[in-house]
């Protein structure tokens, strides 16, 4: 199969500020993804719908920590 | 300006039409997006004798300078119209996400005017704007009409919502409007405006880029931040030890604070936080703003709203748009007494406040249903609080009987008919029809206007005066009377604003004797307090980034790379003079007279409290004020700006464009 390129996130800088969920321009990202991040009850992005992804890098660009990259993924079915 | 659309979405509602316009460069230069944005727009647009209720009001939505740069803390949207409550300047800011969603659509604002005949909502998506019939979600509370109207949007970007809920819509006073389930600008009456006009919701679905000169540079200064905020944590089950600071913090002057220690606070417990520390210090007002700490079972108060109770039930922190520091939450309420609903925010200090010890009521349980109640109606929970507290104390001395207030007893603390009280305003229903548009006109029916807590008809926020001489210029002065987010001593202490601006003082010791007296330091201090805080709301930035102070939140630094400008401190401060004169102009034009705004006997310690960090204390807050409006250019007796102010501002100039 082949793969698609869809957002990929590195949680530990991560500052759960969601700009790249608002950048998307298909909501294809949440906050929906409980992190380990110690004590605090953190949500973290997460790409939630793989399909809807246009691989539009918006996400990327939009992440003030360097947190967001595309990597190339098979489907999980 | 490179990081705003510069167009504006323009409604009118009495004829069913949209339409486009473009901004000019200059006015961004003069006044920024935001707030300013919103003064300049209403200023040359609303006629002197508008009815805030009637079709020439405008309620504008207005987007920051710097929203969707990549600028952290930005995404509060401003909500400005004339105030229903004052009859003056209004206007409201919140978090969330409907911020950045006005720029997604191509907009820095909209702005609505008109009254459409039947309910209606505004859509807006990349392709443009519509207005549609909104009969199926009027009656719904805020939350179940935002969850249906994102449902039934049917939009690929799954859209943000600025709705109004029942108490908008039944003309309240003092509601307010809501995004995200419950982020809430609350102030001025501006969900009134909306209901008014029989708006019910705007839905936006676009997803256009947001634009900004420089993303690479803006990015780097977030980042900086970023790091420094992901490195702060404090160890668990210190929220008692807030109580223990509140009593230190009551009985000496107190040093001007790093404005780190917000980061430590408000990610740890959010705004909550305050309140221990608030009831011991003498900040935070008991029992209608009678009494101390010790008279007013201030200890045990303290306890029972001890933060870390809150945090016990919080399921997920809630960041609003572009904030690393989160000091939302989402509690899980299900188990909580009386309530139906399983899910609400974390409520806000302000909200704790005036549901606990303002009301003597030490059942946080009830706060959070209460919380609840009013996220889904729409309604301000300062205003809200401080009219059940006055209705408390008017029962309490045989002002008002059972007879009148439908046969509630409303004592000092009984959660049941606190409850109930306020059930019945969002209802407007019997008694609480009468308090549902606020403390004075509910005093003016019923009497007891000696408790009635308002500074211009608006009710002040949870912060008491007498603790902050600063904060009691501010309550006053600025042109929506009563709001406690313009300034004060301890937010000027940690801004740091004397490292960007020449004219504004350094911060000091205060709370002390000598901070009692007007002095011309203490003016220059609330006047660059203002003025940056105008500045603030321009940039669509919060509150709490600017108490984190210039040096880590930098909005030189910020507003240069995202709009490629090369100004320093003292010209961005310029522009939040310009804004704070144009809001304050816009006052004059509409024959609000700034001189008759007073605080309240008791924020001024008439008669001084008998015990407790605020015993004896007196305020000279008339001098105070007319200083602080000299200090800005406006006639110290009438509050209104002059007109070498206003020439030298070039507000004549702008105002032609």
């Amino acid at each position: 199969m082949k793969p698609k390129i869809v957002p990929s996130f590195h949680y530990k800088n991560c500052i759960n500020c969601g700009m790249c969920v608002q950048a998307c321009p298909v909501s294809a990202l949440e906050m929906s993804h409980k992190g380990k991040n110690g004590k605090y009850r953190n949500m973290f992005p997460e790409l939630v719908d793989y399909d809807g992804c246009i691989a539009c890098k918006q996400c990327v660009s939009a992440c003030p920590m360097e947190c967001v990259a595309m990597a190339s993924y098979y489907e999980d079915k | 300006m490179k990081s705003c659309t510069g167009k504006i979405l323009v409604v009118d509602l009495t004829a069913g039409t949209t339409r486009v316009e473009q901004i000019p460069d200059e006015v961004y230069e003069a006044v920024l997006a935001g707030k300013g944005l919103g003064a300049w727009y209403l200023y040359k647009n609303i006629p002197a004798d508008a009815d805030p209720m009637g079709p020439e009001n405008i309620l504008g939505f207005c987007s920051g300078a710097l929203t969707g740069t990549g600028a952290l803390m930005t995404g509060r949207v401003n909500i400005v119209c004339k105030s229903p409550l004052t009859g003056g300047w209004g206007d409201a800011n919140c978090g969330g996400v409907f911020a950045p969603a006005i720029k997604q659509c191509g907009y820095d604002a909209i702005f609505v005017s008109g009254i459409s005949d039947k309910p209606v909502y505004l859509y807006c998506d990349n392709k443009g704007a519509e207005i549609r019939d909104a009969a199926e979600y009027w009656g719904m509370d805020a939350v179940e009409a935002e969850r249906r109207l994102r449902q039934d949007a049917g939009s690929q970007k799954k859209p943000c919502v600025a709705v109004i809920g029942e108490s908008g819509e039944k003309l309240s006073l003092i509601s307010g409007i809501c995004n995200e389930e419950g982020r809430i600008a609350a102030r001025s009456g501006v969900g009134a405006v909306m209901g008014s006009k029989k708006l019910k919701a705007l839905v936006l679905a676009g997803s256009k880029k947001m634009p900004c000169a420089d993303r690479v540079k803006v990015n780097k200064i977030s980042k900086e931040l970023g790091r420094k905020i992901n490195k702060v944590v404090l160890p668990p089950g210190m929220g008692l030890s807030l109580a223990v600071g509140g009593v230190g913090m009551g009985r000496m002057p107190a040093m001007p604070l790093d404005g780190s220690v917000i980061n430590y606070l408000f990610k740890e417990w959010g705004t909550p936080s305050n309140t221990p520390t608030a009831i011991m210090s003498g900040d935070g007002p008991l029992k209608n703003w009678s009494a101390g700490p010790s008279e007013a079972e201030g200890p045990s108060m303290a306890i029972e709203f001890n933060p870390d109770k809150i945090n016990k039930i919080e399921t997920a922190k809630y960041h609003c748009y572009s904030c690393p520091l989160g000091c939302g939450g989402k509690l899980d309420i299900s188990k909580v007494g009386y309530s139906e609903f399983y899910e609400t925010h974390k409520p806000e200090y302000e909200t704790i406040q005036a549901f606990g010890a303002l009301c003597m009521n030490k059942d946080l349980d009830s706060v959070l249903y209460i919380n609840e109640l009013l996220n889904r109606a729409g309604i301000d929970a300062i205003s809200i609080g401080n009219t059940v507290a006055w209705a408390i104390e008017c029962y309490e001395n045989g002002i008002l009987t059972a007879e009148q207030t439908d046969g509630l007893e409303l004592r000092w603390g009984n959660t049941q008919a606190i409850i109930a009280l306020v059930k019945k305003i969002i209802a407007r229903e019997g008694f609480g029809d009468a308090l549902a548009d606020g403390v004075k006109r509910a005093a003016a029916k019923f009497g007891g206007e000696e408790y009635a807590m308002h500074v211009g008809g608006q009710e002040p926020g949870m912060h008491d005066t007498r603790n902050d001489p600063q904060l009691g210029i501010h309550m006053v002065a600025e042109p929506a009377p009563g709001k406690h987010t313009i300034g004060m001593a301890i937010q000027y202490g940690a801004m740091s604003l004397c490292d960007i601006c020449s004219w504004a003082p350094p911060a000091k010791l205060h709370n002390k004797k000598e901070d009692l007296e007007p002095t011309e330091t203490m003016a220059l201090q609330s006047k660059a307090n203002a003025a940056y805080s105008m500045l603030i709301d321009g940039a669509g930035g919060c509150y709490y980034a600017e108490m984190m102070g210039v040096h880590m939140w930098k909005i030189v630094d910020y507003l240069n790379a995202a709009a490629d400008w090369n100004y320093d401190g003292d010209h961005y401060m310029e522009i939040g003079c310009r804004i704070q004169t144009i809001r304050q102009m816009f006052n004059i034009k509409h024959g609000y007279d700034p001189a008759a705004v007073v605080l309240p006997k008791r924020m001024q310690g008439e008669p001084p409290l008998k015990a407790g960090p605020l015993k004896g204390v007196k305020l000279n807050n008339k001098e105070q004020v007319s200083m602080h409006w000299k200090a800005f250019g406006w006639d110290e007796k009438t509050g209104a700006p002059l007109a070498e102010t206003i020439e030298s501002l070039g507000i004549n100039k702008l105002m032609e464009v």
